[in-house]
């Protein structure tokens, strides 16, 4: 008794949740300095990288943190990079957790010093901890003296001796079961049972104690493998499966929106054990308990595949969750309207507010149509108030330019029909941003022209874009004359400025009409398209000088960083496929478009976003904080992969 | 749905921030837009969309426009016609839906009594030998047939004025407009495309998710304007809508009544 004595506050101690300062003070260090925290506890920390369960990955919320474990990871590596490591850092730089242990200092590995910043760091920060993050390996500070992980986390193995028959040793994983999956599953393979060992599979709170069998103790419950019984944190359970014993695999799940939790064995459904397990407040850890000393078992947190087919319950548990949601009544939402006048409006005022005027009076005419086909009298169709059309269609336009990826267009409409716009001090950024855009297209063209030259049949194509696009030379020379007139002559120049623009509109930038195709690989052979190249590659690069004489004096670190990622471009042969290749994409295009078209909005009174733009914000903002409370129903809906993908 | 005048709640500007935060991307509300167009029948939109937004049309307008017919002729009362182009799309639509075959039998039934009602003194013979030579057969393998039949012949016993409310709707434009209904998504099932358009679904999602959050008591903003007012081509109202959404974001304070009507 005296051992227990000794053993339970320690076990309780290690058992105290891990403190927001530890980790604080970890995230703190920089990359050349990690190798030298060698504390047990953190050690424990040490991850590899992320994996979904498959059961798992339709999930918004595992979706979510895989997103924040990418960004996280690039810190760390653009860290690394500035940053180098001091050379004997290398040294010391073994992360597996059992040879450092076992004190096998000879097998030092030598890694490539960001892997190994990256595998100890990331789900350590406070903020990743409090977004809820998957259990990932048995905990090395949670469990039982005696208790040895193995298997880089996954194995834990009995060395040491009970003294008493209802003592044991206990063992919880690192992060509780995030209750935001909706349904938690997970598998432990009973690798070796001691001679009349005792195994115990299931889940506790931080509150049971780890000297006892999860499921005897309060706030855990487990499936024993003597006798098959179940324990909902009492000392007497019920008959509930097999017994299990040494090769067999035990899987336990929770399911979050019916408080219920069962077993499998062997891939077989055991039936719902426990109910009644509330989500509100409590977090349930993965748990294991054993007795006999050698006894040895492995767990499964998704990593490789289950043998239970617990993606089929998944998939089922959705269905459930859609029909529920298909049920739902509409008619609060915008009373009176019912749901179809309701999806009327949504529309139309989207396609309003879009500026898609042709689409929004042709699905006013449609509507009407179908309207008559029901009705008795007939009512002549009278077309949409036509008060905003002008602006529509000016936006309109002036969106088309940016997603064509003329930028200069769009800058002349956006200065004729909105002159003040682009200046407002709460538009700098915008204005910022789609400078630069302009000279990412610059560079887009140019790189479009680097590889045309090496692959032929793209030439003309290119050549193409640049014949119909003189901004390409002219972009500099954009005189404020020009502006000026533009703003001066009013009306009749802005005619002539549709005009003009609209027959470079008229000419599709990037699909060349026959005739034209033909011409350009007749006149412009690959030699010609080299001048061409090094032209724009040099009006690129006084585009780039003029940006940073205007913005580089700016404060801010963003716009720093901004215009340091813009002018890298220039440093990578192929930037498409550079680290910065984002940068390039043609859906930068779109982004830009809608934040000069919000702005716009904003300037004439209107909100930025429209009705179905909020509606989809609001649902997806709805589920997070009704996952995050009660997991549920909520947490298994995917708004985009579910009701906004084909 | 109770919409009590809001106490100051910091956490709004959590879930303020929080909507910025989950802003849908154009390209998704444009699928959900397109899909909506197509799905439910609107070709003109979908084609003047299509070139607007820049979106490449999946299915052809021919489809879109052969849905629409069917439909057109439900909801104008000819039904034969609509069985006919519902055959010659795909026999098997209505032969594997026996229900919905006998829904637009027992329609057309309907609007056989209805020429014998708006016209007195008319013959309803034709009507009776519609009734027993093709929906008397199909009645006794459902149960449901069976008092759909009864329901509807109830309708030429009946004198027109004095019908009971469930009889009247039976001669409703609503039951056209479901069968109608009924018809496309069978037609869109048959052809491997899915019945329901994506957006009616969202907006079920939205009431869900909003009822979710509030049995969690969770704080979010006590109305939850969607943002439309009134008509949205307006202009008018859409700077009213821009103020009044504001005030419903912004403001913390707690006399504030902007209820959407």
């Amino acid at each position: 008794m005296s051992a227990r004595g000794d053993q339970q506050p320690q076990a309780m101690g290690l058992a105290r949740p891990r403190t927001g300062s530890m980790h604080m003070e970890l995230d703190g260090q920089t990359g050349h300095q990690a190798h030298t925290a060698r504390r047990g506890g953190w050690l424990g920390e040490d991850h590899l990288s992320f994996f979904t369960p498959s059961y798992l990955r339709q999930s918004r919320h595992v979706q979510r943190l895989h997103r924040a474990y990418d960004e996280h990871v690039a810190e760390v590596q653009e860290h690394a990079r500035l940053n180098p490591p001091k050379p004997q850092s290398l040294s010391a730089s073994s992360s597996n957790v059992n040879l450092h242990k076992m004190h096998a200092a000879h097998v030092h590995q030598q890694r490539p010093v960001v892997q190994d910043i990256l595998e100890r760091h990331p789900p350590l920060s406070e903020e990743v901890d409090r977004s809820h993050p998957l259990p990932t390996r048995w905990s090395e500070e949670d469990k039982m003296v005696g208790l040895e992980i193995q298997g880089e986390g996954t194995e834990v193995r009995f060395g040491g001796v009970t003294k008493t028959s209802d003592e044991a040793a206990s063992i919880r994983v690192d992060h509780p079961m995030p209750k935001e999956c909706g349904i938690y599953y997970f598998e432990v393979t009973i690798l070796s049972r001691g001679k009349d060992g005792l195994v115990g599979v299931g889940f506790s709170t931080r509150k049971a104690a780890l000297n006892r069998l999860p499921g005897w103790e309060t706030e855990s419950w487990a499936y024993h493998g003597d006798d098959g019984y179940c324990f909902a944190a009492q000392a007497s359970g019920k008959a509930y499966g097999p017994r299990f014993s040494s090769n067999d695999v035990i899987g336990c799940g929770v399911n979050f929106r019916t408080g219920e939790a069962f077993f499998t064995r062997n891939g077989v459904y055991l039936g719902v054990a426990f109910s009644g397990i509330k989500s509100e407040k409590a977090r349930y850890y993965p748990s294991v308990g054993m007795k006999k000393p050698g006894e040895h078992l492995r767990i499964n947190l998704g990593r490789t595949p289950f043998v239970f087919d617990i993606n089929h319950m998944m998939k089922q548990e959705r269905q459930t969750t859609l029909a529920n949601i298909a049920k739902a009544d509409v008619s609060t939402l915008h009373p009176p309207d019912d749901e179809s006048t309701l999806i009327h409006k949504l529309i139309s005022q989207y396609l309003a507010h879009e500026g898609y005027v042709d689409t929004a009076k042709a699905f006013a005419k449609d509507v009407h149509d179908q309207e008559q086909s029901l009705s008795d009298e007939p009512q002549p169709f009278s077309p949409p108030d036509s008060d905003d059309d002008i602006h529509a269609v000016n936006r309109q336009k002036i969106r088309r330019s940016i997603l064509d990826g003329d930028i200069d267009r769009a800058l002349k409409y956006t200065s004729s029909y909105y002159p003040h716009v682009l200046e407002e001090e709460r538009n700098r950024d915008v204005y910022f941003r789609l400078r630069c855009r302009k000279f990412i297209e610059m560079m887009r063209r140019h790189t479009d022209l680097v590889t045309a030259t090496s692959s032929p049949a793209t030439v003309t194509k290119s050549v193409d874009s640049l014949a119909s696009n003189g901004h390409a030379r002219t972009d500099h020379n954009r005189t404020e004359e020009d502006e000026e007139e533009d703003e001066e002559d009013g009306q009749d120049t802005q005619m002539e400025l549709d005009d003009q623009l609209h027959r470079e509109a008229s000419r599709p930038l990037e699909v060349p009409s026959d005739d034209i195709d033909m011409d350009a690989s007749q006149e412009l052979p690959l030699k010609a398209s080299f001048m061409k190249k090094d032209d724009l590659l040099s009006s690129a690069l006084e585009y780039g000088r003029e940006l940073q004489v205007e913005f580089g004096s700016d404060p801010r670190q963003q716009v720093k960083k901004e215009l340091q990622d813009l002018f890298a471009i220039i440093a990578y042969p192929n930037p498409a496929e550079s680290p910065i290749g984002a940068l390039l994409d043609e859906r930068g295009r779109g982004r830009i478009a809608e934040e000069v078209n919000g702005a716009i909005l904003v300037s004439l009174g209107k909100p930025s976003s429209a009705a179905l733009e909020k509606l989809c914000a609001q649902t997806e903002a709805m589920l997070d904080e009704a996952a995050a409370k009660a997991g549920g129903a909520a947490a298994l809906v995917n708004v985009r992969d579910d009701f906004l993908r084909p | 749905m109770s919409r009590t005048p809001s106490t100051a709640t910091p956490t709004w500007h959590h879930f303020e921030r929080k909507l910025e935060d989950v802003k849908p991307s154009k390209t998704d509300i444009n699928y959900l837009v397109m899909d909506y167009l197509v799905t439910n029948g609107y070709p003109a939109a979908a084609q003047k969309f299509a070139v607007e937004a820049n979106i490449q049309l999946t299915t052809d307008l021919q489809a879109i426009q052969e849905r629409v017919d069917i439909r057109t002729a439900i909801h104008s009362g000819d039904i034969q016609v609509a069985v006919e182009k519902i055959n010659e799309l795909n026999p098997q639509i209505l032969d594997e839906d026996p229900s919905l075959h006998f829904a637009l039998l027992r329609l057309q039934l309907v609007e056989l009594i209805r020429v014998c009602m708006d016209t007195p003194g008319s013959d309803i013979t034709s009507a009776l030998d519609f009734a027993t030579s093709q929906l008397a057969p199909r009645a006794p393998t459902n149960p449901q047939f069976l008092s759909d039949l009864e329901r509807t012949l109830a309708l030429l016993i009946f004198p027109s004025d004095k019908l009971d409310p469930a009889l009247a709707s039976l001669l409703d434009p609503s039951l056209r407009k479901e069968i109608a209904t009924r018809v496309n998504q069978a037609i869109l099932q048959n052809q491997g495309a899915r019945k329901e358009a994506r957006l009616r679904n969202l907006v079920k999602l939205r009431a869900f998710a909003e009822k979710k959050a509030r049995d969690t008591k969770k704080d979010i903003p006590d109305t939850l304007d969607i943002g439309l007012v009134g008509d949205s081509n307006n202009t008018s109202n859409s700077n009213d809508l821009a103020t009044n959404v504001s005030d419903i974001l912004m403001s913390n304070n707690s006399d504030n009544d902007h209820t959407v009507s």
